[in-house]
């Protein structure tokens, strides 16, 4: 038997599961895959529907992280298994090394000797980054890491004899350890689904159309463009922009639900743009606008006053390379009446959330058809692993996940 | 709202769209994403996302008045992007056989052909007719029955006389029912396409010759060219087959009438020596009757091919309709190829049965022009032409008044 709680997962739903669990006095154990606890919230721009930057929310959990000891965290790290039952699970979770250590906290030597490039993943490869790198501007931990490929080559030597002694340990190896825990909240998130799986759609093939993530990457300060909405094909700033719903979403071909935040990231993204191009021109294709509540209502109906935003239901289902890199976006205007060829200098995909567990299923854990975790005794599901949610949503189903996750230790030792 | 307007809903009509193989069209959301990846439908009236809404409404009479239903060629395209799997491509076609058993008279006629037993039933029916046709020609004759004596000539058992004795009062009957079925169906697109009405009440119509040179003979230049099945994404490779049909139909249309003239008239009516078939394998018009034969068996064997492994792959779902039609075209291809075999072998006992049977087919597959999923050939054909006409008269091009150009929207 064991009290111990583990996290698994280190986004919105995953930190503040773990926080309530250690405020009301248990062990808890995070286990996260990136090099930095935040999860795709990290990447976000601002929050909707008020529009406050996510360091505002993740600021607070961080902060209940480091003063509570009794949250201890595993970045780069995955469980590998969970065996065992209610009240006394065996968790191996294998920690991945990080080549360097918790001191290295300025890479730039490390950067300037390192030669090769790679693709940024952080902010969906619209930029680069070098083997040694900080995850992003605002990580927690702020702590530096080495890409493994990099850190076994000769270019890993490079890079250690660069930076200061003790910031880089190349001996490293990944270890696996075993956890004793008495349940187990799984906060494994979402990918933004694969835009390119939509074939109709051309993401990949033109370089002017981006996903709502990279769009947040894009308007945001530490983004691959200082926080500039710009056109990939020349960088320049797009004149008109249009919005491409349930792109993947509420499709038995992709993903058969609805991904719920799409409209809203929408109606926010076109926020950033008109506070950036007061004179661009904003089209949304969409099948039905998605707002719940009465605050997203009245936010969509802020957007909707705008003169600028055209608002066109019908599905794009069809998209063409205009001239100079534009892309034209196909649909049936179905209260209009006939198909709309809309030609915009920038497309934006609503791409969907797609849980982590379509791609990558923890042994011991039950998913759904789609990838979704399925609640047993001890084994509780939040946030985005649990449905498609927002991130108000995902705190308020992780609180609950911390009290199950409380009640089976507490019923299992009574 | 400034207008408002009741919906009256034909539940039957929904019920028989749904039997008829289109039972998913409830699952439509109208996302619209089937207008748009049709290859076929256009910018001023996308398809099949509007039809799918008035199927599932039970607006019967807005269907009946859309000429769209006709241009779809069923590619399959939108049943394999549809994100909700309401298969429109399957809907439109429950809808056309909806459509071809609404203008048929009489209607029992379309229900007893439309399944397969009614279908064979009737080749059956038509065998045994053939048979006591032949019986009473041999007694005038004086033929042996039923098996005549001699060389294999299918004219000593049943000349083109008896034949035609059957058959043209049937194409009479048949032409009459298709041509009221036209006018009907003219009308009803005349409606849904918001032509404008003359004086008297009607819907303009260009006189014969303009309608035969500027929109039947183009109409049917691109049917025999097959430019549309040809967009088709999912479903391409049916083109060949459905074209080799075509022209293999056409062919043995043509070569029926030269037999006609040849046999009947010049043979028959003015009694002139050696006017009767068979013609001899190195003339002319065998050959192409046997090209014909060959393009025909060929071309729908590609098209049962192509639906069983389209069906296989779920982009389309075959009904009992779409195979009716296949087997028995089949059926007819077989049997005379058949009968022309046995003939040449000289295998009397089987040669002549087969020729009855041939006749059979033939005649019901005449029958059901107007009746079973064949009256495609009609409804599709209309379809083009007026959709041509339409565009000219929307674009104030038809003259006849109607120079002004003419908005859907107006009332």
């Amino acid at each position: 038997m064991s009290d111990k709680i583990l996290v698994i997962g280190g986004g919105f739903a995953g930190l503040t599961a773990a926080c309530e669990a250690a405020e009301m006095g248990y062990d808890v154990a995070i286990v996260e895959r990136e090099d930095y606890l935040g999860g795709r919230v990290a990447q976000l721009n601002k929050y909707f529907p008020k529009l406050c930057p996510p360091t505002c929310g993740l600021e607070i959990n961080f902060k209940r992280v480091r003063t509570n000891p009794k949250i201890t965290f595993y970045t780069r790290s995955q469980v590998e298994s969970v065996s065992g039952g209610a009240g006394d699970y065996t968790v191996k979770v294998k920690v991945n090394p990080k080549f360097t250590t918790p001191q290295c906290m300025n890479c730039k030597p490390g950067e300037e000797a390192a030669t090769t490039e790679m693709p940024n993943s952080f902010n969906f490869g619209m930029d680069t980054r070098k083997g040694i790198y900080l995850p992003h501007p605002m990580a927690y931990p702020n702590q530096c890491v080495m890409d493994a490929s990099v850190a076994q080559s000769d270019e890993g030597k490079t890079i250690a004899e660069a930076m200061p002694d003790g910031h880089v340990d190349l001996s490293q190896a990944s270890e696996t350890i075993d956890l004793n825990v008495g349940a187990i909240i799984v906060a494994t998130g979402w990918d933004p689904y694969d835009a390119t799986k939509m074939d109709n759609l051309c993401f990949g093939r033109y370089e002017n159309i981006i996903t709502n993530m990279m769009m947040e990457r894009m308007a945001s300060p530490s983004g691959p463009t200082e926080g500039k909405i710009l056109r990939p094909s020349d960088n320049e700033p797009p004149k008109t922009i249009g919005f491409v719903q349930c792109a993947g979403s509420r499709d038995e071909n992709h993903l058969s639900y609805c991904s719920y935040i799409c409209c809203m990231a929408t109606l926010k993204q076109i926020t950033y743009v008109r506070e950036q191009y007061p004179d661009a021109q904003v089209y949304v294709f969409y099948i039905d606008i998605r707002s719940p509540g009465r605050k997203y209502e009245n936010f969509y109906s802020k957007v909707k006053a705008d003169d600028k935003v055209k608002f066109i239901k019908g599905k794009v289902a069809e998209v063409q390379e205009g001239s100079s890199n534009n892309i034209v976006l196909v649909a049936e205007d179905t209260i209009g009446g006939g198909k709309v060829q809309q030609e915009v200098e920038l497309a934006v995909l609503a791409t969907g959330m797609q849980p982590t567990g379509a791609k990558v299923q923890i042994p011991g854990i039950q998913y759904d058809a789609d990838g979704f975790v399925i609640p047993q005794e001890g084994i509780i599901p939040c946030g985005c692993a649990k449905r498609p949610i927002d991130v108000v949503s995902s705190a308020q189903s992780a609180t609950a996940a911390a009290l199950k996750a409380v009640q089976t230790i507490v019923r299992r030792a009574g | 709202m400034a207008e408002q307007k009741k919906l009256q809903p034909d539940l039957a009509f929904v019920k028989g769209v749904m039997e008829a193989g289109g039972d998913t069209v409830n699952k439509c959301y109208q996302c619209a994403t089937c207008s748009v990846v049709c290859p076929l439908s256009t910018d001023e009236s996308p398809f099949p996302r509007k039809e799918m809404l008035w199927a599932q409404w039970g607006l019967a009479s807005k269907v009946a008045g859309d000429a769209d239903v006709w241009l779809c060629h069923q590619c399959g395209d939108c049943t394999k992007y549809c994100p909700r799997g309401a298969r429109p491509g399957d809907v439109l076609g429950a809808i056309r056989a909806n459509a071809i058993k609404y203008y048929a008279t009489p209607r029992a006629l379309a229900d007893m052909l439309g399944t397969s037993g009614g279908m064979w039933g009737a080749v059956v029916a038509a065998a045994v007719l053939w048979f006591i046709v032949a019986a009473i020609w041999a007694q005038i004759t004086g033929e042996a029955f039923p098996f005549p004596e001699g060389s294999i000539e299918f004219h000593k058992y049943l000349s083109v006389i008896p034949i035609d004795a059957v058959m043209l009062p049937i194409v009479g009957l048949i032409s009459f029912v298709c041509y009221k079925a036209i006018t009907a169906f003219w009308a009803d697109i005349s409606e849904g396409a918001n032509m404008p009405r003359s004086f008297n009440g009607t819907y303009p119509t260009p006189p014969l010759g303009i309608l035969v040179s500027n929109y039947i003979v183009p109409a049917v230049k691109e049917i025999i060219a097959h430019e549309r099945f040809k967009k088709c994404g999912q479903t391409a490779e049916r083109t060949k087959g459905h074209q080799w049909v075509l022209i293999a139909f056409i062919i043995l249309f043509i070569v029926t009438i030269i037999v006609m003239v040849y046999a009947d008239i010049l043979g028959g009516l003015l009694g002139m020596e050696g006017f009767h078939t068979p013609l001899a394998l190195w003339n002319p018009v065998k050959i192409a009757a046997n090209i014909g034969a060959f393009l025909l068996i060929a071309g729908i064997w590609m098209i049962k091919s192509m639906r069983d492994a389209k069906t296989e792959e779920g982009v389309l779902k075959s009904s009992q309709q779409d195979w009716n039609l296949i087997w028995l075209i089949f059926a007819v291809g077989v049997t005379g190829v058949g009968a022309e075999i046995f003939r040449l072998v000289g295998i009397k006992l089987i040669a002549y049965p087969v020729y009855t049977l041939h006749l059979a087919c033939v005649l019901i597959l005449f029958l059901s022009l107007p009746y079973t999923k064949f009256a495609h050939l009609i409804y599709r054909t209309t379809a083009y032409v007026h959709e041509k006409w339409a565009q000219d008269v929307r674009a104030g091009k038809a003259g006849f008044g109607l120079e002004k150009p003419v908005g859907t929207d107006e009332h």
